[in-house]
């Protein structure tokens, strides 16, 4: 079947495919990541951390990456991976571990529509 | 291109709200949108300023989410010649407001950061503004860091004061740097000798001492302390050097020149 799909389709087409399973590696793996990290496979994404203002003197104190990346999720209020990436121009991955740490640590929250996984302050419902 | 600039300097009396209003009504005069914001809510000062009466909403309302960013913005168009829009919003001098606004937590500071950059997208984006000023309250206070936050360019105002100059690096230094922002300074106050030195060589100088680039020079001029006060010389004064500087300042703005 791959060797018909091969005859019958253009190269770009297959590449296209081999991105799209990659990506989907990319979400598993990102996911496995944070069960490890929280030690829990039940609770897939709660934060251990509790809930903690994302302000200008916490973006202050913080390591120079993570700055990076909090301060373009400010500007955009809420995003995917690949939107920071855009901004900061730095690989989507290394977004995506950054995001993912700010919402362990309360930062931030994250809300999965479908395949995608979007990050955003949470302004209004906190306090 | 539209954009958020925020006018701060490390020590008080450096000539932010001087520059600010000065910088935004050129740009009005010259047919743009603009609108500036008081932001030093421990010592307000455009209400006195602009002397305007029958303001009923404050920029401290829009903050504490109590009221709608266009019931805060005052037309005082009528005020600057030409057919640009001059808007103002001012912070509550009344020392309740001072008080209310001193007390806030950090919570209350993130959102605040939060209505501030919602500015691009109602007044810049849906409105078209074409510019932003926001006059902070000097050093590292809570209300001008997330007006620095929220700009996309920043106005540093210094003098040659010692001090002045040792905490200008450092906060450029240690709270510029980190933001990445965008930043142009302006050396105020600065005596005659100095001020007839060659520009490109003032320029060099400062450029060595802060590491970021100059904006422009304004010399010490009795006639701004003559006025007492009263601000637009824009408006009162067209032909004065000091018009002739912010007017050569608003034109770097306005063509992205400064490098």
């Amino acid at each position: 079947m791959i060797k018909d799909e091969i005859l019958t389709k253009r190269p770009i087409s297959i590449l296209e495919k081999i991105e799209e399973n990659l990506e989907k590696l990319n979400e598993k793996m990102e996911v496995m990541i944070e069960i490890q990290k929280n030690g829990n496979g039940n609770q897939r994404s709660a934060p251990t951390l509790p809930d903690a203002p994302l302000d200008v003197m916490t973006l202050l104190s913080m390591p120079d990456h993570l700055r990076k990346t909090a301060m373009a999720i400010c500007r955009c209020g809420r995003a995917t991976a690949e939107e920071i990436a855009e901004q900061t121009r730095r690989a989507r991955a290394v977004e995506s571990a950054y995001l993912n740490q700010l919402v362990f640590m309360g930062y931030l929250k994250k809300e999965r529509k479908g395949r995608k996984a979007y990050f955003y302050v949470d302004r209004e419902t906190q306090g | 291109m539209s954009k958020i600039i925020a006018v701060h300097s490390y020590k008080g009396g450096t000539g932010k709200t001087l520059l600010s209003v000065n910088l935004a009504a050129t740009l009005a005069k010259n047919g743009k949108k603009v609108c500036i914001f008081d932001l030093d809510f421990r010592a307000p000062s455009l209400f006195a300023i602009l002397k305007t009466e029958n303001v009923e909403f404050w920029v401290n309302d829009y903050l504490n989410n109590t009221c709608d960013i266009n019931k805060v913005l005052v037309d005082l168009s009528s005020r600057i010649p030409g057919n640009g829009k001059f808007f103002v919003s001012f912070a509550n001098p009344a020392t309740e407001a001072i008080r209310d606004m001193s007390s806030k937590d950090r919570k209350w500071e993130m959102r605040a950061l939060g209505r501030l950059l919602a500015l691009k997208e109602s007044l810049l984006r849906d409105q078209k503004f074409d510019y932003l000023f926001f006059d902070t309250s000097p050093g590292l206070q809570y209300s001008s860091i997330n007006a620095i936050v929220a700009a996309d360019f920043v106005i540093v105002a210094t003098t040659a004061d010692r001090s002045d100059v040792d905490g200008t690096k450092r906060m450029l230094q240690e709270l510029y740097n980190l933001f990445e922002k965008k930043t142009g300074l302006v050396l105020n106050k600065v005596l005659d000798s100095s001020a007839t030195a060659k520009k490109s060589e003032m320029s060099a100088k400062v450029k060595t001492v802060y590491q970021v680039p100059m904006l422009g020079i304004v010399p010490c001029f009795c006639e701004i302390l003559r006025a007492e006060g009263n601000l637009i010389f824009v408006q009162d004064k067209p032909d004065h050097p000091f018009t002739k500087i912010i007017a050569e300042m608003a034109r770097k703005i306005d063509n992205n020149e400064v490098n």
